[in-house]
């Protein structure tokens, strides 16, 4: 008997310290990327500045090339963003307004822009008095943590927009 | 590629009352290709294969147009409304930069 429970002790302790390295091990493991990351950081600094300059699309150029110097005004759009995006290429919108949509006066078009990808503008809906509902679902791919913006133009030529931050995360941590 | 090009799922609601605005869902199977992407056993760049219009028409009316990009995510999946006031066949049409067209109708019976 008493060799048992000496058995059992032993096997506690060894229980202990695998369950302590493998803890340590975790713990290395995790601040591990932290580490090799300042390589892949300046990697990726070196890339987006390069496409910044290949691509030259700034948001508020993209925005002056398809509105012009109209302004939009930041009312009667609602934009519904996740706050956090755990898969960038999967991020559900819903872009609705409350401006009505009758026969001479409706939502003529709806226009998604993501300002951290290379080509911003992602998206145009044209609406018509018949949808009855100026409201859109969708899905968009992000490049990385950025804005989207949505611009709402009426068939009277008004602007109303929209923006929303949203967090695109890899591999499922808010870091 | 698995899963079939073009494959499209439309929903309606079952009861559609006369002159109710309903949601009407729509998918469809496309990789949506962006072309910056990079093929990993070979290293070539994958071509940019994308739908990059959408033509919805409720009879023969067109009632909405989308124009996509390379950043509408992969099986697109879409919401919009439709006012249901006339019995009348829907028809959606993708088309891609392809050339492919995909299309779908679904008749709406208001009650």
């Amino acid at each position: 008997m008493k060799k048992e429970t000496e058995r059992i002790r032993i096997s506690r302790r060894h229980f202990i310290k695998t369950t302590g390295i493998a803890c340590a091990a975790l713990v290395m493991g995790g601040s591990l990327p932290k580490l090799i990351k300042p390589a892949y950081g300046e990697k990726s600094k070196e890339n987006t500045s390069a496409a910044q300059q290949i691509e030259g699309e700034n948001i508020q150029e993209v925005l002056k090339r398809y509105f012009g110097d109209r302004k939009i005004s930041n009312s009667h759009v609602t934009l519904k963003t996740p706050i956090i995006a755990e898969n960038g290429a999967v991020v559900p919108i819903t872009v609705s307004s409350d401006l009505p949509m009758s026969q001479d006066n409706y939502v003529k078009s709806i226009y998604v822009f993501v300002e951290g990808n290379l080509k911003p503008y992602t998206a145009r809906i044209d609406l018509s008095p018949a949808n009855g509902k100026a409201e859109v679902k969708m899905r968009i791919k992000m490049r990385k943590t950025s804005n989207v913006r949505v611009v709402v133009e009426t068939n009277k030529g008004k602007l109303y927009g929209a923006i929303n931050p949203v967090k695109v995360t890899i591999g499922g941590c808010g870091g | 590629m698995a899963k079939k090009i073009g494959k499209i799922k439309i929903r309606v609601p079952r009861n559609i009352k006369k002159g109710q605005v309903i949601p009407v869902k729509a998918l469809i199977t496309h990789p949506m290709e962006t072309g910056f992407r990079k093929d990993k056993k070979t290293g070539k760049k994958i071509p940019a294969y994308y739908i990059n219009d959408v033509n919805v028409y409720y009879g023969d009316e067109l009632i909405t147009h989308m124009e996509w990009t390379i950043a509408v995510s992969a099986n697109p999946f879409m919401t919009f409304y439709l006012k249901a006031d006339k019995a009348a066949p829907l028809r959606i049409v993708w088309k891609d930069n392809k050339g492919g067209v995909y299309e779908k109708t679904l008749q709406i019976t208001p009650k």
